[in-house]
């Protein structure tokens, strides 16, 4: 048979010829590559024009939306806009007034969220605020089902309806949180606290030197380049400082974010902290738990509960009262080291310790080896997950939007086009973010551009397997024939990476992400670019 | 107000509607007006080249379906009927206008029997976005237009697209590759002349 002309190839395609021609056609199609092709084309042209017809391109007028001849209340708008309004206004004088001018008065611009958000982790001050927000949130939102619930009540029966809303908006605004007394210094540069000296409520300090050496009768925060407390705190200890150093008493936790932190003194609750260096002195105590990330870890005080590390060099020379969770670097358990509960330990190669050392029970070493374990099934069986997973998002978008599969998949064909704006598009996404992110209005599409850049390289997957699946098995049409093609394609990409060689995994990684991206980027492009020719 | 859409419908809450709607019941007619007046919008809006055409069409569709809704046959898609009966009218206000400009009937003399290049159709895709599709369908001839409307919009069979356009089945293919063509025409080279040309004129 000769190829067949476009016409019979559309009629063919929109199921039109008799059963005859139609096998007739079929039988030619599996042998033919340029009528496969020619009948791919059309088909493609087929989903190009129902995308093009079904895309949104202008709105539909107001009136259309809402019905005719119905006749609403205007208080169905009224009251849950004065509901959000007020749940608005409640949130900005209860939290994000009083950030900003703490954030002012530690000398930081008030026009950086990321700062606003930062201090707000300074402040934490335990769940129960948290637990107050949430209950303002709770009941406001409350109010916003009960307003669409009755909605359709409301010109019927309006009584019910505002003693609804006023009971809603009372327990919305009995809820709301209260701000507590709290001192705020603010240091010249320094601030001290001189012993023999008390403050009543909370104390919070932004200063370049804090020196705590009197009493607090409540929680203690601080913002400091280098903090020291002597005296006494009766509540929590929150700090942030490049030198932390606690040499008094503190009845409640102590939460440190710090290049360095170093307690001398006793913490009677639990002990928290992110620093590059934790030293738990000799003469140190902590009554409760203590959990510390960080990179040089030396324990040598006593802890009353357990004890969770993440650190790059750990050592342990003092007396824990619970069990010891160890992850990390080297760990170094010496001689006058008492563990009372279970020791466990997780790391590259097995703990050194002390033949004098008291430990209740043996090690439970985990050593955990670096780079994949190819002798076990189960990485094997990730593979295929991954595989399938990846098949499945592809599958997913060939589906929900065909026109854009389609133009990514076109795309990936330039390969040094695609390539190219991929190693862009991989680089610039993240820098572009970032300074976006020293914006507060660049800050939301900071943190959106990262998670969209992320789904985008796991995305870049799909179109390189399209691309491999149709170099094998040929431009074939239907969805069957396409999800084939990404499925081999995909395949071949996971098993080529799943190969022992060096480097080899990262490399491929990186030629597939910044071609697949580039291929994606392009399809973007394509859809969002000025329509020049068109205007 | 319900919130409900089409999708989310019955076929036996349909049928309730329709009732209502029958028997003259105002709530239901807004209801059913609120339910279907855009998608009614977006084919007139299609099929029609001006917006001000589609806002004014999309009021007589209803219209008209007020009067015929007796005529409705319940065995049938209702959004399918509603369709037939935007499409008939969108076309005779096209064929009352006078404003088509290509051929009543043709044959396939006028269409040449060839095996095209792939990668030309191919290139046109790759090359153009929906929006600028969307603008070049505006283009077209009138008939072209809505033969691609009904089929790749409203998903019409070749019989009702003979019916609406009132020609021959057999003649329903040629139509609509004849229709991509002039779309490949205008949207290749020399199509962005004859956009920029027309445009403002014809939207």
């Amino acid at each position: 048979m000769t190829h067949f002309d476009e016409m019979t190839g559309l009629l063919y395609l929109e199921k039109q010829l008799d059963a005859d021609r139609a096998q007739e056609i079929k039988t030619h199609l599996a042998s033919c590559d340029s009528c496969s092709r020619l009948l791919y084309a059309l088909e493609q042209e087929s989903i190009w024009l129902r995308a093009a017809l079904v895309a949104e391109d202008e709105p539909v007028p107001a009136r259309m939306i809402a019905s005719p001849r119905r006749h609403t209340s205007p208080w169905a708008w009224i009251l849950p806009l004065g509901l959000g309004l007020g749940g608005a206004y409640t949130l900005w004088s209860g939290f994000i007034d009083p950030w900003l001018g703490q954030a002012a008065q530690a000398g930081f611009a008030q026009g950086d969220l990321l700062t606003m958000l930062f201090f707000s982790g300074a402040f934490w001050e335990g769940w129960s605020s948290v637990i107050n927000l949430m209950g303002f949130l709770a009941v406001a939102t409350l109010g916003v089902v009960l307003i669409w619930f009755v909605r359709r009540r409301i010109s019927r029966n309006t009584t019910t309806f505002a003693v609804v809303m006023g009971v809603t908006i009372l327990c919305a605004l009995l809820l709301a949180p209260t701000a507590g007394a709290t001192q705020v210094e603010h240091g010249d540069p320094n601030y001290t606290l001189a012993a023999g000296k008390e403050v009543k409520t909370d104390l919070v300090v932004f200063a370049s030197r804090t020196r705590i050496d009197g009493d607090v009768d409540g929680d203690l925060i601080v913002w400091s380049q280098n903090i020291l407390v002597n005296g006494h705190v009766k509540g929590d200890v929150i700090a942030f400082g490049q030198h932390v150093n606690i040499d008094g008493t503190v009845d409640g936790n102590v939460r440190v974010g710090s290049q360095v932190l170093t307690l001398n003194g006793s913490v009677a609750r639990n002990l928290m902290s992110w620093s590059q260096t934790v030293d738990l002195d000799e003469k140190s105590k902590v009554g409760g738990s203590v959990t510390i990330a960080g990179a040089e870890l030396d324990l040598d005080g006593k802890t009353g509960g357990d004890v969770l590390t993440f650190g790059s060099r750990t050592e342990i020379n003092g007396d824990l009262g619970g069990d010891a969770d160890i992850h990390g670097g080297p760990l170094k358990i010496e001689s006058n080291a008492v563990i009372h509960g279970k020791t466990k330990f997780a790391g590259g190669r097995p703990p050194d310790v002390s033949p004098s050392a008291k430990l209740t029970t043996a090690i439970e070493t985990n050593i955990q080896r670096r780079g994949p374990d190819y002798a076990s099934p189960g990485y094997y069986w990730h593979g295929v997950l991954f595989w399938g997973a990846s098949l499945l998002l592809g599958i997913a978008l060939m589906l929900v939007a065909p026109g854009f599969y389609f133009d990514g998949e076109n795309a990936s064909k330039k390969i040094g086009q695609a390539m190219g704006t991929g190693f862009l598009t991989l680089i610039a996404v993240p820098f572009a973010a970032v300074i976006a992110c020293i914006t507060i209005v660049g800050l939301g599409v900071g943190i959106v551009s990262i998670l969209l850049w992320i789904i985008a390289i796991y995305a870049a997957q799909i179109f390189v397997g399209a691309w491999i699946g149709e170099k094998i098995l040929g431009a074939k049409v239907g969805v069957g024939a396409a999800t084939a093609r990404l499925a081999l394609g995909l395949a071949i990409i996971h098993a080529v990476q799943m190969v022992p060689i060096p480097f080899e995994r990262p490399l491929i990684g990186l030629v597939v992400t910044a071609w697949g991206l580039g291929a994606l980027s392009l399809a973007i492009y394509k859809n969002v670019r000025p329509q020049l020719a068109v205007a | 107000m319900s919130t409900k859409t089409i999708g989310d419908m019955s076929a036996a809450e349909l049928a309730e509607l329709l009732s209502k709607v029958r028997s003259g019941d105002p709530e239901a007619w807004g209801e059913l007006y609120r339910l279907y007046a855009p998608a009614i919008f977006r084919f007139c809006r299609r099929a029609l080249p001006a917006r001000e055409d589609a806002e004014d069409a999309t009021t007589e569709v209803f219209m008209k379906v007020r009067q015929k809704l007796g005529t409705y046959d319940a065995s049938r898609p209702f959004t399918a009927w509603l369709y037939k009966v935007a499409s008939n009218h969108c076309w005779d206000m096209l064929r009352r206008r006078r404003i088509r400009q290509d051929l009543e009937t043709g044959d396939l003399e006028t269409l040449p029997l060839e095996h095209p290049d792939p990668s030309q159709i191919e290139r046109l895709q790759a090359e153009h976005t929906s929006k600028e599709v969307g603008k070049s369908l505006a283009k077209l001839p009138d008939r072209a237009r809505m033969a691609l409307v009904l089929r790749y919009y409203a998903d019409m069979s070749y019989d009702e697209i003979a019916d609406t356009l009132g020609v021959r089945r057999a003649f329903v293919g040629v139509l609509l590759l004849r229709a991509r063509h002039q779309l490949r025409e205008v949207l290749g080279e020399g199509g962005a002349k004859l956009l920029a040309d027309s445009a403002g004129g014809n939207t």
